[in-house]
């Protein structure tokens, strides 16, 4: 019995770390931009494809397809950021929370209609290979995205603790305005948060690429989760989506293995409900980035 | 009236899709809480109407009122939970509510059929258990069905509750200070707003005879809600009804020429287009444009407030 919850916990960390870089996106966009990015998955289902075209024409690995996937959904979030976001800001809800809705609506579609409603799978030499840890097994494609998942974390944070443009990203989520009268550039600031967002995103996108498959709905699930993440763990706070990301992992494997196996979502929801009826602000209670 | 059975659908999906829009406009529009999950009173009213008819032979039509009620009876509860939140957390918790829903009703098979869902038993001509051989019969339904919608709204806008509505709509906080109740305001519009959806549900299933988890609480019911809402003009009452008018003809077609099936992904491809270019242009939506249009045209009054379709209350015209 031990051994099982372990094995689920296990299981649960690991896929948590990509739920983990989602959440990390969206709260990032959400801190500096404060706008709420409904697409977020879908741009993590485009890292997938990217990765499954790279690894189908010209049979690159997905994890090396990063260096790919990253910098094109980098320069996809400056786009996005200068040509329609910046154009809604400060307008109140309703635009905000629709035009991200509605570009989700529009990937997700044309990429059904690219690339039809297929599952795409890329078989890796260790796609199906595990390490043995005593009773546990652990999936190689899993740990490989896990520990880049926090690698990856790591080098944001570090960017945002240390750089000058990432104060500036810090000062700008805490006082836009403030910020503004100190010298930092918003609109550089801003394409900057939403280009790191999104490569993460793709980041995301193609580390899953070895272990799950990519179709055009695919980011959906992952939009969710990242929105219990950050509500669980501070809209705008980096560390809380860090560990909201990878506690929804846990109680999504935990909520398979003892409720049933199309349940993971259901434990999800209930965590979103339980947080927001007893702590609607969050592990970290209103604290930003 | 309309004999071709292609227009006749249209039109049905028209009436329906304005009035959940008008329904849904009722908290989005006028109160400004924009909820991505109307399709959980959609979902219980289709499913309360469903079991009441097979489990129990109620005539739809009961059924139809009786899930209208479990709609609202369920707004209160998901109101209570959701209202703590402002803007996106709201929408986002919305989502999660009608999600639930869906995978409950998926999961719990004996009390509801579960993933392969049910058609509704074939009764031929049989009015009183809200099923026709003609399908004009469906327009009739539908068409009163959205006179129900725009009666209510129409009452709401000329209320001390629409007053009310609009004064939380705009500034929660500055209504809270001039003694406005807001919980109790925005608690009302929902038990209202999720009390029509629920009747579109019956309807709907009725129509197409067949319910399963996936189409009753299908997130593309919410989408559309919000969607005809926004598209029309949101928090105006005719708004719902042009966005449904403009909307819903215009996937069709799309989708007949391109050939349905095969293109799927067509018709909300296409919502979603339309629906940037209202955001980044038009936010006050085709009615707003019009509006802008017709006061260009005639010279009398300036645009309207951005996001309301109301006109300017203060300040005159320049060049008037």
């Amino acid at each position: 019995m031990t051994a099982v919850v372990a094995q689920a916990v296990v299981n649960g960390l690991l896929i948590g770390g990509i739920y983990a870089l989602v959440s990390i996106g969206v709260t990032l966009i959400f801190g500096v931009v404060k706008i709420v990015n409904f697409a977020q998955g879908e741009f993590v289902m485009i890292g997938m494809y990217i990765s499954y075209w790279l690894a189908t024409l010209i049979r690159l690995d997905p994890v090396v397809s990063l260096a790919v996937s990253m910098p094109a959904l980098f320069v996809c979030g400056v786009l996005l950021q200068k040509f329609m976001l910046r154009r809604v800001l400060g307008l109140g809800d309703m635009p905000q929370i629709f035009l991200t809705f509605a570009i989700s609506l529009l990937l997700m579609n044309l990429a059904l209609l690219l690339f039809t409603a297929n599952y795409r799978t890329v078989q890796t030499p260790y796609t199906f290979s595990a390490l043995r840890l005593g009773p546990l097994y652990l999936s190689v494609p899993r740990v490989i995205a896990f520990v880049l998942a926090m690698l990856l974390s790591a080098a944001l944070e570090l960017f945002l603790r240390t750089t000058d443009l990432g104060k500036a990203m810090r000062a700008a989520a805490q006082n836009r305005d403030v910020a503004m009268l100190m010298g930092v550039n918003p609109d550089r600031v801003f394409a900057v948060a939403v280009g790191l967002a999104l490569a993460l995103a793709g980041a995301a996108g193609s580390l899953l690429m070895p272990f799950y498959p990519a179709y055009p709905t695919a980011g959906q699930q992952f939009t969710l989760f990242a929105f219990v993440a950050v509500v669980l763990g501070t809209l705008g706070n980096v560390r809380g989506a860090l560990i909201a990301g990878l506690m929804m992992g846990m109680a999504e494997s935990l909520g398979v293995q003892f409720v049933g196996a199309d349940s993971g979502l259901i434990v999800v929801f209930g965590m979103l409900l339980v947080t927001l009826a007893v702590r609607p602000g969050g592990l970290y209670g209103g604290q930003t980035l | 009236m309309v004999s071709n059975a292609f227009a006749i659908d249209i039109l049905i999906r028209v009436f329906l899709f304005a009035f959940i829009g008008v329904a849904w406009n009722l908290l989005g529009g006028y109160a400004q809480q924009l909820s991505l999950g109307h399709a959980a009173y959609f979902g219980l009213g289709a499913y309360t109407s469903t079991l009441l008819l097979i489990r129990a032979g109620v005539s739809p039509w009961i059924g139809m009122a009786a899930g209208g009620v479990v709609a609202a009876a369920a707004s209160l509860p998901i109101g209570a939970l959701c209202f703590r939140l402002r803007g996106p957390y709201f929408a986002i918790a919305t989502i999660g509510t009608a999600q639930t829903l869906m995978l409950l009703f998926l999961k719990f098979r004996d009390f509801a059929w579960g993933a392969v869902g049910t058609t509704i038993p074939n009764l031929g001509n049989a009015p009183l258990m809200m099923q026709f051989t003609a399908k004009a019969a469906y327009y009739y339904v539908a068409l009163a069905l959205l006179a129900l919608g725009l009666a209510v709204t129409s009452w709401v806008e000329r209320s001390w509750l629409g007053y009310y509505l609009v004064a939380v709509g705009e500034d929660q906080h500055a209504a809270e200070a001039v003694g406005v109740n807001v919980p109790r305001i925005k608690r009302d519009i929902y038990l209202i707003s999720a009390f029509l959806t629920g009747l579109a549900g019956t309807f709907y299933t009725q129509y197409i005879y067949f319910i399963d988890p996936n189409t009753a609480f299908s997130f593309n019911i919410s989408v559309e809600a919000a969607l005809v809402s926004i598209v029309g003009g949101i928090g105006t009452l005719w708004g719902p009804v042009l966005g449904a008018v403009v909307l819903e003809p215009a996937s069709a077609l799309a989708q007949s020429w391109l050939g349905g099936g095969a293109h799927a992904g067509v018709q909300l491809a296409l919502y979603a287009v339309i629906l940037i270019a209202v955001i980044l242009w038009r936010p006050t939506g085709l009615l707003g444009a019009l509006t802008a249009v017709y006061a260009r045209v005639v010279r009398a009054a300036p645009a309207g407030v951005p996001g309301t379709g109301r006109p300017v209350r203060k300040g005159l015209p320049l060049d008037g």
